[in-house]
């Protein structure tokens, strides 16, 4: 299979401009994302100091193509308040989705449901695939609940899939999955974002 | 949890709004106020009712008031059964 070419993001939403992140865009604000526990504890990732050449590096590692990092801004000031990672099987034909809102100010405000709506059509129309995945942890009910009220079918319960970073206990998992027709009719109501 | 109200008592307090104002039909996706934050202490908030954590199945299954009806009283059993005499699938 050929290497696929990186293809940038650029979509618009009523209230958030989603586009490919750049080095350019490590700020401080985003490097204090990684050290903030609320935001990384329901992820279930380290907490961890990084550096602007550390997180520009991080960057440049998204080839955008089948691994992209899309960041997340208000419209209306172009504050950068988080982030999507996509993962594309270009054989398989799906996507898995992972969102981070680091700014906590807009945490409540719907943010997910409105970008990844777009992102979705995005991906389902204009990259070819095939099924979305979302795979939260059990105890990250913001997320968990994003993924009900946007329509994704609970697929199944992955019991102790993942080692805690914080104290080694086994984590939950959920795994949601859509399909573009259910995706289309969801949003042909009006109820998905 | 011999409240009958408890269930609608608890979820108001998640939306943050009066208890008279949540319908009994209420589910994600049909009131504003239900947006992430307020799932979060709902299912936070049934947990400190219940006295310990939700199972993944249990979280997974709230949905609607209904739901935190049906969460409250099946988890309230001793022996966390399903009520008796409903009929199987």
């Amino acid at each position: 299979m050929r290497r696929p070419r990186p293809k940038l993001v650029k979509l618009e939403t009523e209230r958030f401009v989603l586009r490919t992140l750049k080095p350019s865009d490590v700020s401080d604000r985003y490097i204090a994302w990684a050290v903030d526990p609320d935001i990384m504890g329901p992820l279930n990732a380290p907490v961890r100091k990084l550096t602007v050449e550390g997180l520009s590096q991080h960057i440049r590692g998204f080839d955008n193509a089948t691994r992209c990092l899309i960041g997340v801004f208000d419209a209306s000031n172009d504050l950068h308040i988080g982030f999507y990672r996509l993962n594309m099987s270009l054989r398989h034909r799906n996507v898995t989705f992972t969102v981070v809102i680091g700014d906590k100010s807009y945490w409540g405000h719907k943010v997910v449901l409105e970008t990844r709506a777009a992102l979705l059509d995005h991906v389902f129309d204009a990259r070819g695939m095939e099924k979305a995945v979302g795979r939260p942890f059990a105890r990250n009910f913001p997320a968990v609940f994003n993924y009900k009220a946007q329509g994704w079918r609970l697929e199944g319960i992955m019991k102790g899939h993942a080692r805690s970073v914080s104290d080694g206990s086994r984590l939950d998992q959920y795994q949601f999955g859509l399909l573009p027709d259910e995706w289309r009719a969801r949003r042909n109501t009006g109820a998905g974002a | 949890m011999s409240d009958p109200e408890a269930p609608k008592k608890i979820l108001a307090a998640a939306l943050v709004v009066p208890v008279d104002t949540v319908p009994d039909d209420a589910r994600i996706g049909g009131l504003e106020r239900w947006d992430s934050l307020a799932h979060m202490r709902l299912l936070l908030a049934i947990e400190e009712a219940l006295g310990r954590e939700l199972s993944p199945e249990e979280a997974a299954g709230v949905e609607s008031l209904a739901d935190v009806r049906d969460v409250l009283q099946v988890a309230s059993r001793p022996d966390g059964s399903e009520p008796t005499g409903v009929p199987g699938t």
